[in-house]
């Protein structure tokens, strides 16, 4: 085991967490290695500290009472509306699956399972949930005047700005050419998980590319809402959701090019 | 079309009720209510000031009520995970400006675990020093660190809660104490003096 090896492992080690093959190796290592052994010490130490020195705030006694009460006795308001919370996300499959099944969903029986596998397991209306979750991001930049964390037209100042602060790195493409100028990124939050928003400019108008990384294929999308065009595409492992008031030919444009710059 | 289905869907009461209606609340008290300091305690260390993390805590607690039949597994984890992404969607809506914290110096100049400086010995270091220290850790280095060692979740556990993978819990606190270190050990270098902003 090197150093370098050694030392990343401390971690998982003082935690627990390393499994017992490694755990051995390790210790091997730390019997020969007084330094590694020592930076191991300290560690723990630290851990220690952090353990008995740092505050752990306890909720005020009112405000339990409070939110108790605040909780409805009925069944009323939680079954008003369908579960969304899954603590475990639906494995791809299951949303494979239902693609997969709806053509053939003129067969009653068929479509009563992909029914119940849609309501049980499957996103409850998550791409309409979506479409209202961009658009009102988008609204909520528009008037507050907040189109972007990060403003810069060049793709190599954005894509890292999002990159070191997302799990995963959207494509991001320089469009000026073809008459859409990249104006910046910001972060969001969709669909329960951080996105990367790309917005570029076409004359007067502003274009959000919300990009985040999905699973299963998903159809393709147009819509129209409250003057608002929305597209909606998946390409190489990305879900695309553009959202404007450009028209709708020019967005599909946008959306053309992107998919083309977003083939793998 | 699938936007079609998925209203229709939407719209479409799934579960009649079969049980009296103090049944789901009298279990949630029993099952997740006994995780509210965790849950506090959470949203404290996000927010980082009391008011804040009270709001956070009650809306955490009613959303998690409405999504309990979601609940697998153990509570603590889950009330968690709910704290967390309402934090989120919190800050967004109150506190845009907190944002910026990502843009935080610190986190693009963190070394590589291999060739930082060594982690000083931390059983100096009083209260208030490590406490301060801690808060002004980036997010979501603050989050791993305190899930780890204030709740003593499993990296599992925590991977669920921040969704992330596994190995990157791991380098998330490796992180997280090594930029305590650095910031203890700066503030310990200038002899009794305290740094402040």
């Amino acid at each position: 085991m090197t150093r370098e090896e050694a030392n990343r492992l401390l971690h998982a080690y003082i935690d627990g967490e390393l499994d017992p093959a490694k755990t051995l190796e390790l210790e091997a290592h730390l019997a020969e290695n007084p330094s590694v052994r020592a930076a191991c010490e300290r560690l723990r130490e630290m851990s220690a500290a952090i353990r008995d020195k740092a505050d752990y705030h306890t909720a005020p006694a009112w405000l339990e009472a409070r939110v108790r009460a605040a909780i409805p006795a009925g069944r009323k308001d939680a079954s008003a509306r369908p579960t969304r919370w899954r603590w475990l996300k639906p494995a791809g499959s299951f949303a494979v699956a239902a693609g997969w099944m709806r053509p053939a969903a003129s067969f009653a029986a068929v479509a009563l399972v992909t029914w119940v596998v849609a309501l049980g397991v499957m996103r409850p209306g998550e791409d309409e949930r979506i479409t209202q979750e961009v658009l009102a991001s988008h609204v909520r930049a528009t008037l507050a005047n907040r189109y972007y964390d990060v403003a810069s037209s060049d793709q190599h100042t954005v894509k890292p700005w999002l990159s070191a602060r997302l799990a995963f790195s959207p494509p991001v493409a320089d469009l000026s050419a073809s008459g859409f100028e990249l104006a910046g990124g910001r972060l969001d939050y969709i669909g329960a998980q951080p996105v990367a928003v790309l917005v570029y400019k076409r004359r007067a108008h502003l274009i959000d590319v919300f990009v985040w990384p999905v699973e299963a294929q998903k159809s393709e999308q147009t819509s129209t809402r409250d003057g608002f065009n929305i597209e909606h595409f998946a390409k190489n492992g990305m879900d695309y959701w553009l959202v404007s008031d450009l028209s709708r030919s020019e967005l599909n444009d946008l959306a053309q090019l992107i998919a083309e710059y977003s083939a793998p | 079309m699938l936007a079609a289905d998925s209203v229709l869907l939407y719209h479409t009461d799934p579960v009649p009720l079969h049980k009296p209606v103090s049944e789901p609340k009298r279990r949630f008290e029993q099952l997740v209510l006994p995780h509210f300091d965790a849950a506090y305690n959470l949203a404290r260390w996000l927010t980082r000031n009391d008011h804040d993390a009270q709001d956070v805590v009650q809306e955490s607690v009613l959303r998690a009520f409405r999504f309990f039949d979601g609940l697998r597994g153990e509570a603590r984890p889950w009330l968690l995970s709910i704290v967390r992404n309402t934090f989120l969607t919190w800050v967004q809506v109150n506190r845009p400006a907190d944002t910026v914290e990502f843009d935080d110096a610190l986190v693009e100049i963190i070394p590589t675990d291999e060739d930082g400086p060594e982690i000083q010995a931390a059983r100096n270091f009083d209260r208030k020093m490590l406490n301060e220290a801690i808060a002004a850790l980036p997010l979501q280095f603050r989050e791993a660190l305190i899930l780890r060692e204030l709740e003593d979740l499993s990296y599992k556990d925590i991977a669920r809660i921040v969704d992330v993978p596994i190995g990157t819990v791991m380098s998330r606190l490796a992180r997280a104490r090594r930029l305590l270190a650095e910031s203890l050990g700066a503030t310990s270098n200038i002899s009794g003096t305290q740094v402040h902003k």
